[in-house]
């Protein structure tokens, strides 16, 4: 550790010299004395013979390798120095690097997280879901099957190693003070080996527990684990009352683990289907495991065949024309119109980490330019040119450094910032959002690759011009050598158009967000509290059954105060019920007409406040004796009845004997008009839709909707203490507000995108004003004495100026032309993401052109009017 | 006194330095000292020469140093061969005889 404690000791080890050296010259001295000369006398042989002491010094310190870092230092110093006298442009290339560094790295480790990786299963490439695609129908598919469906898929199947299924339900865990609504998974044998993670506590499901008759066990997710048990380990090898039967925990999933998005796991046995709150056919979410070299292709040609011989036994499964997908399994969880704003966001960050380049790159170039005198002489004066690489190499690793570590903080907080505000139910939620050390590595290497490059241009210039001719030039009257002033204006032009790409799909975002926020609902969605009640299979399943469940808590609920109306429902604004095909007699039609239906209370109207345009609501006594009447809604009226006056006609809903607690004549009355509410959420068109009182039925899944008068959230604990005292055996779940669902489902995905979209515009638009100010700033500076001969012969300020904005504007307009025509090209690409408002749309395009260059002469003004303030008499001395 | 000025051939004097530290721990002045008597004034070791030459052995860990007091009672900076350094004072030894033999071959017979 010698040299260590010398580059710490240096002053030490100078020392030691000085008195080695010193030691010698007094021996000689004394050698002098001895052999007879007088001590004055020898003292000066001694020097004389001695030579120049610091010169030797300096040679011992050459053979010493710490005086290579002296150098160095030497090198840091003067870069810093450089950089300091030019501080403007070292922050703006420092900021310009971290911003294009950090915005790219956040946004690249979001969509990699989200969309490439987002699994921790084994082998989670070979993974894909099945689906069965109704061909006459737009976006009409089942991604569940039948058990026996699915155990037939499994049998038949060439090209899948491997098959698990899932089904989900709704589960009421009795725990000593209450009822707690858990979701659970029944699974088929293999799941845990099929995903292949290890628990993190205790044991996963085994082979065993799937035999007939084996103890009834269940694994916790790691997250209900943490957030409804305390992360309590001493519960393994407890039990639980789940739905009625006594289960044994016997391990907790890695953090992870969510598939299915449940609370808990328990395994299927043949003797369970029975425990189901709900007994109609019961569908199991499949995925599967690709043989290895099979294709997505392959495996879907392979399941046709078999889809074909099932859909002869389930003929009731399989609509008329079919088809088998295979899905990868990231595309099958992750929604479409999310991926989709992802790949944008992707290119988006590609540009922004390309313009926060371009502006290093010009940057520098400038800066090379303004420098050419200074290496020419320094060149001239003898620096190798080894020396001065390594003096620019010294100032471009300052320059990148601070850049990169700019860059890492601004993409940590950016990726932060984006894991938090992340809408719910957009990604997978085995999806965690964090930093890709990998791809920040190679915006790092991109950003300081760029630095070094550029940077290094005065030192190939140095070596290269003749630099008698730089010496000369004293960089009057000339704005840089014609070509790099080519390269410079190409980057700026570039920069405008990329950024007005940016700048215009952020446009069209804002556009659409406002467009979606304006669709009349068609109803009140403030002061409502909605929930869905499980209610207990066993004791649940006649419509007699459920009325007994219903009738007195609606009455209850009344009586709260605060709560101004309360309804049973089976759906949740603003989507709208289940689909039925639909007979309406007098009427001849060929092609197939659907209704969507919905089972409701009297007060389901006034309290979502749905207008009446013809006949009456439900009356209570109708729904309380389940008298076959129906609400039809406008689109219904206009789509089957045209001029008709529907009141008092019959209806025929398919659907409705289908299902277990059927009715073997479903045809109602029409009794009423409403106008249309949305029925589709806020984008799709709205469908003809129905509603029959809740009572005709006990099938399908029910909630309560609750008008309140005060905050709606405040009156969950009431609502809850009803529901309570009316069974106990039964829990609410999801209670929340209608307001917050509305948020979560139709704006939050958009939200989202418009705020990252805005953010990269916003990112892109200062990185171009950057851009074009150093650009114009750099050119104006080296006319200063052009300028000054100018105004000396008398030009007025005003045409200095407009010589000068000449030139920006140019630039300007050349990129906004490129970037508009590139824009409407991209924004064909765009259409899924935008609602009500057209790619082309001239008002955005306009807007963000007139936005551009307003900034654009902003940038270039500045520079502009300190020319015209320039002193004549100054500006001819000024080099 | 120096008659006239002899210059080392290249690599030499870093030979001469460490034969002469070989003999025990020396300063830096003893050394120059020590050639110059063997040599018999033969070498006048030029201290812009011989420090230089001293630290560049040392830090090549051929040599190592120890601040002691001499009989004077004065600090001086003593030198000491290392394990390296003897290992390479051989070869050194080695390969100058094998060029001085060669030379001196090629004097005496190509007459």
């Amino acid at each position: 550790m010698r040299w260590l404690r010398r580059l710490w000791q240096k002053s030490l080890t100078e020392k030691r010299l000085d008195s080695e050296l010193q030691f010698h010259l007094e021996q000689q001295i004394a050698g002098y004395i001895a052999s007879g000369l007088t001590p004055d006398e020898a003292r000066r042989r001694a020097c004389i013979e001695f030579g120049g002491l610091e010169r030797f010094k300096e040679e011992c310190r050459e053979a010493r390798w710490e005086n290579h870092l002296d150098i160095l230092a030497r090198d840091f110093r003067v870069a810093l120095r450089g950089l300091a006298k030019d501080r403007r442009f070292a922050f703006i290339a420092i900021f310009a690097l971290a911003l294009g560094i950090g915005a790219s790295t956040a946004i690249f480790s979001v969509v990699d997280n989200a969309l490439l990786e987002p699994f921790p299963y084994k082998d989670s490439r070979y993974l894909v879901t099945i689906r069965l695609h109704d061909k006459d129908q737009v976006d009409h598919w089942r991604g569940a099957f039948l058990f026996a469906e699915f155990q037939e898929l499994m049998k038949q199947n060439h090209v899948f190693d491997a098959m698990v299924a899932n089904l989900t339900d709704d589960i009421v865990y009795a725990a000593g003070d209450g009822n707690l609504r858990l979701a659970g998974n029944y699974v088929t044998p293999g799941t845990f080996e099929f995903f292949g993670v290890p628990p993190f506590l205790g044991r996963s499901l085994e082979a065993a527990d799937y035999q007939p008759g084996a103890p009834p066990v269940f694994v916790l997710r790691h997250a209900a684990w943490v957030g409804k048990f305390n992360s309590d380990p001493s519960l393994i090898g407890k039990t639980f009352a789940l739905n009625g039967v006594v289960r044994t925990l016997v391990g907790v999933t890695a953090p992870r683990f969510a598939w299915g998005g449940v609370d808990f796991w328990m395994p299927r046995s043949p003797d369970e289907p029975k425990l189901l709150s709900r007994d109609f056919p019961n569908y199991w979410g499949v995925v599967a495991h690709l043989k290895p070299g099979v294709s997505a292709d392959e495996a879907t040609a392979d399941l046709a065949v078999i889809a074909q011989r099932l859909s002869t036994v389930y003929p009731k499964e399989y609509p008329k024309h079919f088809a088998m997908e295979v899905l990868s399994f990231s595309s099958a969880v992750l929604s479409p119109r999310f991926r989709n704003s992802l790949y944008i966001f992707l290119a988006a960050v590609g540009l922004l980490l390309l313009i926060g380049c371009g502006n290093v790159a010009n940057l520098l170039l400038v800066r090379a330019t303004a420098r050419e005198k200074e290496f020419a002489l320094r060149s001239a004066l003898g620096a190798s040119r080894f020396r001065l690489v390594r003096q620019l190499l010294v100032e471009s690793f300052l320059l990148g450094v601070s850049g990169a570590t700019l860059g890492i903080l601004f993409a940590w907080a950016g990726v932060k910032t984006i894991a938090a505000v992340i809408p719910d139910f957009t990604i997978a939620s085995e999806t965690v959002i964090q930093m890709n050390w990998t791809v920040l590595l190679f915006a790092l290497v991109v950003g300081i690759g760029t630095v070094f490059l550029f940077g290094l241009v005065p030192a190939l210039q140095a070596s290269r011009c003749d630099l008698s001719d730089s010496l000369r030039d004293t960089g009057k009257g000339v704005a840089g050598t014609a070509g790099r002033a080519g390269v410079r204006n190409a980057v700026i032009v570039l920069e405008v158009a990329l950024s007005l790409t940016l700048l215009f799909t952020a446009g069209l975002f804002v556009r659409s967000f406002i467009a979606l926020q304006e669709v009349p609902l068609g109803l009140q969605v403030d002061h409502v509290l909605t929930a869905r009640i499980p209610l207990p299979p066993e004791r649940y399943k006649t419509a007699a059954q459920l009325t007994s469940f219903y009738r007195p808590l609606l009455a209850r609920l009344k009586s709260v105060p605060g709560i101004a109306s309360a309804a049973e429902t089976s759906t949740l604004p603003p989507y709208g019920g289940v689909r039925s095909e639909v007979e309406v007699p007098g009427k001849a039609h060929t092609e197939k007409w659907d209704t969507l239906f919905q089972l409701c209370s009297e007060g389901y109207f006034s309290v979502l406040r749905i207008q009446f345009l013809d006949g009456r609501p439900f009356t209570e006594a109708e729904v309380n004796d389940a008298r076959k009447v129906a609400v039809i809604n406008q689109t219904f009226r206009r789509r089957y009845f045209g001029n008709e006056n529907p009141i008092g006609r019959s209806i025929h809903l398919k659907e409705l004997k289908e299902f277990p607690d059927s009715l073997s004549e479903p045809w109602f009355e029409i009794i009423g008009v409403v106008a249309d509410a949305r029925n589709q959420g806020l984008q799709d068109p709205l469908w003809p839709e129905v509603w029959i009182p809740y009572t005709v039925t006990g099938s399908f899944m029910r909630g309560i909707l609750v008008r309140t008068t005060n905050e709606p959230k405040s009156m969950i604990k009431a609502v809850g203490h009803e529901i309570w005292a009316t069974d106990q055996s039964v829990a609410m779940a999801q209670p929340e507000t209608l307001e917050y669902f509305l948020n979560l489902f139709t704006f939050a995905q958009p939200r989202f995108g418009l705020w990252l979209v805005t953010i990269f515009a916003a990112i892109g638009l200062v990185l171009v004003t950057i851009g074009v100010y150093s650009v114009i700033e750099y050119t104006t500076s080296r006319r200063t004495h052009e300028i000054g001969i100018r105004l000396a012969l008398g030009a007025a300020r005003a045409d200095v100026l407009k010589m000068v904005l000449r030139k920006g504007l140019y630039l300007l307009l050349t990129g906004i032309v490129i970037g508009l025509s590139l824009s409407f090209a991209l924004s064909r690409v765009l259409v899924s993401q935008l609602w009500g408002v057209s790619p082309y749309d001239r008002l955005t395009s306009i807007a963000v052109a007139g936005l551009l260059l307003l900034v654009g002469l902003i940038a270039c003004w500045i520079p502009a009017r300190r020319a015209t303030r320039v002193n004549p008499s100054t500006a001819l001395r000024y080099e | 006194m120096p008659q006239e000025k002899v210059e080392f051939l290249k690599g030499t004097l870093d030979m001469l330095i460490l034969k002469v530290v070989a003999a025990g721990p020396i300063h830096g002045y003893a050394i120059s000292q020590r050639i110059q008597q063997i040599s018999r004034d033969f070498f006048q070791v030029p201290q812009g020469s011989l420090y230089p030459a001293l630290h560049r052995l040392e830090e090549q860990d051929w040599l190592e140093a120890q601040w002691k007091d001499t009989s004077t009672g004065r600090e001086a900076k003593f030198y000491t061969l290392t394990r390296k350094g003897r290992k390479q004072l051989e070869t050194e030894v080695s390969n100058w005889e094998r060029l001085s033999d060669a030379v001196a071959l090629i004097l005496r017979t190509a007459e």
